[in-house]
């Protein structure tokens, strides 16, 4: 009897002991979901610095893109048909909102201080879908429609910064600093009008690029050397687990295009 | 000398208690204890590194918190900021009404709840690197609770554009309810403002008004801002009025043009102002602005406060049982203002938990019922708070498959001979029979008689018919009308007498909480009575039996004085 129990023990503690390890290789899923940062960059004069540059495509079956279903405020969100932008892929499998960027860079060039980062809503969608925001620089988010919104950026499990600002058609303009750190990409979503979602990624160095509906990306002034390339891509993913190496040479040009598959369903 | 000390002693801690209470607390240095008791309550739901992925966690919405993120709902402190100490304590020791989280005063000591507090906070690094302890909420400038005020906060209620969550009279039934989702992607309903006593961080006047300017972290609720900001309360009233005009004269547009102009430069040295780079004069307009946010917001509050009762409704027990009222008149229809006169007696519902598949996060609060009866029928007014109206059964890629509403009035087949009798299993019943009256929404009009021997053994009457039924959905509730004979033919049926205590109990479903077949909320048996008239026999026969006492009194004395003469 002693005995018995004594193994049913050692079985319970056991698969504690297994839960245990199997909850912990869950702690850093969400990472592999987001972009990765230097430790620490600094801002140098960039002179004779490389460009890389390329075209992001999308590899299988391209499905018909979802068309949002507008459940409210239809005479101000119903007047544009609009669809679910998790992906857009153009002409030639061409994917729109990818970004693609330096890993591991530790000095550069500094931001484009002219550069404002804007959202607008307008007809109850958000555009541009995917942005970058240098950390530290507030968001603009413009309100163009006769409705009232709420802008929620999410937080992540490293910093508290989620952010939940209403909006309403009287406040046309709007400036969020979000972010303290670089983190992201984050949702960004109106919850009066569910369907309404974007994404920003506060960034803590300029060489960062979303690809345009030609699926292009350019990273330039990039002072020479090795570098770690990753992107990331809303339904596709991240490369954080190989991300591609490439090598920079003074005034040089490397040209690396990607192909995204979509992520495996969990 | 000795009984000296210990009264000093006494007084001692007593003062110390009190000072406890005046002044918030902070939490103890981290300590095995704390670990101790947060593996042992609390690490269930909340799981021992706290990201509230518990063994428990699954089943439970709202989830769990995940203490990692450093994301807390119920703060006193502004928006972006973390709890105070004392915002913790006070939920673990009063739980979140409305949620899984229960309030721990009883089952732990008040130093137990420090010590979970101070383990609590090394979840999430940020606690210990912000230098500066979090800022609160100012209480200053409250507006006392008054008719005048709830007025007002009426107007702003649609002005602020809660409605657009909570629905046009607060029953959380607004057109953007049903998508609505946290940050972990879960379905986050918007409050229902005429169940206060579901309030998550307490229905408090002060409570309320923390949530409009803190928002609830996580959740959908925003931060608040004043919708028209830098106007006096008057001047937001106004620039509502003329912005909803669909015409204006030129003096009204030189007006509304004004208004929005100082609203815009208010806006403006709103956002200045968060950036830390306002000048001493916007600073002094941002104050004044503010003040007047603030006002509103009280008001707002007042407003949202007289939505509902003080504590939650005393169930239909004792003297709350549901009496039907009699009446010598013809029944009233279903939204007569007959029933006004009535009060609801209130049947309290919970998930039903006992029989897969289970409800662990029921949405419909309780049924309110009232009931007349006269000579020959009995009326019944059923009235429930439901936040959609589905009709169908539907799927939805984003929220899901959803269900049809529908409701369920049991009886016993047989009325138990006395109070105490044996009644049938409350799940509709068992070895002994239930009877049923179902209606569901996609057929307003239309109400099914059953009758079952347990919750997956219900069948249909052969008889129909029997019941007259409407039932209307507004504003997020609904309310369901049903007449019938005192007596019927059918012997299947439920017969009525005045004076017979018949219990009662209830099934809903609300179909977009995912509510179907036995995934539903129940009750367990209430009363319900059809209130005798007093007879009025009582102006007859007592006199006549007085006279006649009387009577046979004095000839019983003439009987004796004749005797002894």
């Amino acid at each position: 009897m002693k005995t018995k129990m004594l193994t049913c023990l050692t079985l319970l503690l056991a698969c504690g002991f297994g839960l245990f390890v199997f909850a912990d290789s869950h702690e850093k899923e969400e990472d592999m979901n987001k972009l990765v940062f230097p430790k620490a960059y600094k801002t140098t004069a960039v002179s004779n610095g490389g460009k890389i540059s390329g075209v992001v495509k999308f590899d299988g079956e391209v499905p018909e893109m979802k068309k949002l279903e507008i459940t409210k405020d239809k005479a101000v969100c119903g007047v544009t048909d609009k669809f679910d932008e998790a992906l857009v892929v153009g002409e030639g499998n061409v994917l729109k909102n990818t970004i693609v960027y330096l890993m591991d860079i530790s000095q550069g060039k500094d931001f484009d201080k002219e550069a404002k980062p804007e959202l607008d809503q307008k007809n109850c969608r958000f555009n541009p879908h995917v942005q970058l925001i240098p950390v530290g620089t507030a968001l603009t988010v413009l309100n163009n429609d006769k409705a009232t919104h709420n802008v929620h950026i999410f937080g992540t499990s490293k910093n508290n910064t989620s952010v939940n600002k209403q909006q309403t058609k009287n406040r046309k303009k709007m400036r969020l600093t979000g972010a303290k750190g670089a983190e992201g990409p984050v949702e960004v979503k109106c919850d009066i009008h569910g369907w309404m979602k974007a994404w920003v990624a506060y960034v803590p160095h300029p060489y960062f690029a979303v690809t345009n509906e030609k699926g292009e990306f350019t990273l330039e002034d990039v002072p020479p050397g090795d570098y770690k390339l990753g992107y990331w891509h809303e339904a596709c993913g991240t490369n954080n687990k190989e991300p591609v190496k490439v090598t920079v040479a003074a005034g040089g040009e490397v040209k690396q295009d990607f192909t995204l598959k979509l992520k495996e369903a969990k | 000398m000795r009984s000296k000390n210990v009264v000093y002693l006494i007084l001692i801690l007593g003062l110390l208690s009190v000072y406890n209470l005046i002044f918030a607390q902070d939490a103890p240095e981290v300590s095995e204890k704390g670990k101790e008791v947060y593996e042992e309550s609390c690490a269930h739901c909340h799981g021992t590194e706290g990201r509230g992925d518990g063994s428990a966690a699954e089943n439970l919405l709202p989830q769990p918190r995940d203490f990692t993120r450093g994301l807390y709902k119920i703060r006193s402190t502004e928006s972006g900021q973390l709890p105070t100490d004392q915002d913790l304590f006070d939920i673990i020791t009063e739980g979140m009404p409305g949620s899984s989280m229960p309030g721990w005063e009883t089952s732990l000591k008040a130093d137990e709840r420090w010590e979970v507090v101070a383990y609590i906070k090394t979840f999430y690094d940020g606690f210990k690197e912000s230098e500066t302890p979090p800022r609160q909420i100012s209480l200053e400038g409250k507006i006392p609770y008054s008719e005048e005020s709830i007025e007002i906060g009426k107007g702003l209620y649609t002005q602020f554009a809660c409605f657009e969550c909570h629905g046009q009279v607060g029953r959380g039934d607004g057109t953007s309810a049903p998508t609505l989702q946290d940050e972990w992607g879960f379905q986050s309903w918007p409050a229902n403002l005429a169940q206060g006593w579901n309030f998550r961080g307490g229905n408090d006047i002060d409570d309320i008004y923390k949530r409009f300017i803190g928002g609830i972290a996580g959740s959908a609720m925003p931060m608040f801002e004043d919708p028209a900001f830098g106007l006096t309360i008057e001047q937001s009233i106004r620039y509502n009025e003329l912005d909803n005009k669909v015409e204006m004269t030129e003096a009204e547009e030189e007006e509304y043009n004004q208004l929005d102009e100082k609203m815009g430069n208010a806006f403006e040295i709103l956002d200045l102002m968060a950036e830390g780079s306002a000048d001493e004069e916007q600073k002094q307009s941002y104050a004044t602005a503010m003040k007047a946010f603030y006002e509103k917001s009280w008001h707002l509050a007042n407003y949202v406060k007289s939505l509902s009762s003080e504590k939650r409704p005393e169930p239909a027990i004792g003297k709350n049982v549901l009496r039907s009222q009699y009446t010598e008149d013809d029944l009233p229809q279903i939204m007569d203002a007959a029933w006004d006169t009535l009060d609801s007696s209130y049947f309290p519902l919970v998930g039903q938990i006992i029989i897969e598949p289970r409800q662990f996060n029921p949405t419909i609060d309780s049924v309110n019922a009232k009931s007349f009866y006269n000579d020959t029928e009995v009326a019944f007014l059923f009235t429930w708070d439901d936040r959609t109206n589905n009709t169908e059964v539907k799927e939805n890629e984003d929220t899901g498959k959803t269900f049809e509403d529908a409701i369920a009035i049991q009886f016993p087949v047989k009325i138990p001979k006395s109070p105490t009798a044996e009644k049938p299993y409350f799940l509709w019943g068992g070895r002994k029979a239930v009877y049923l009256w179902e209606w569901k929404a996609s057929a307003a009009d239309k109400i099914t008689e059953l009758t079952a021997k347990g919750i997956n053994n219900a069948e249909e009457q052969e008889i129909q018919g029997d019941l007259q039924v409407e039932g209307k959905y507004t504003d997020g509730q609904y309310n369901l009308w049903i007449k019938r004979a005192l007596k019927t033919d059918d012997k299947k049926d439920l017969q009525l007498e005045p004076g017979v205590f018949v219990p009662i109990a209830f099934s809903a479903w609300d179909g977009a909480n995912g509510d179907v077949g036995t995934k539903r909320v129940i009750s367990s048996w209430y009363s319900f009575v059809l209130e005798p008239v007093p007879s009025s026999r009582r102006f007859i026969y007592p006199p006549l039996v007085a006279l006649l006492s009387f009577g046979l009194l004095v000839g019983l004395r003439e009987f004796v004085r004749q005797r002894n003469t």
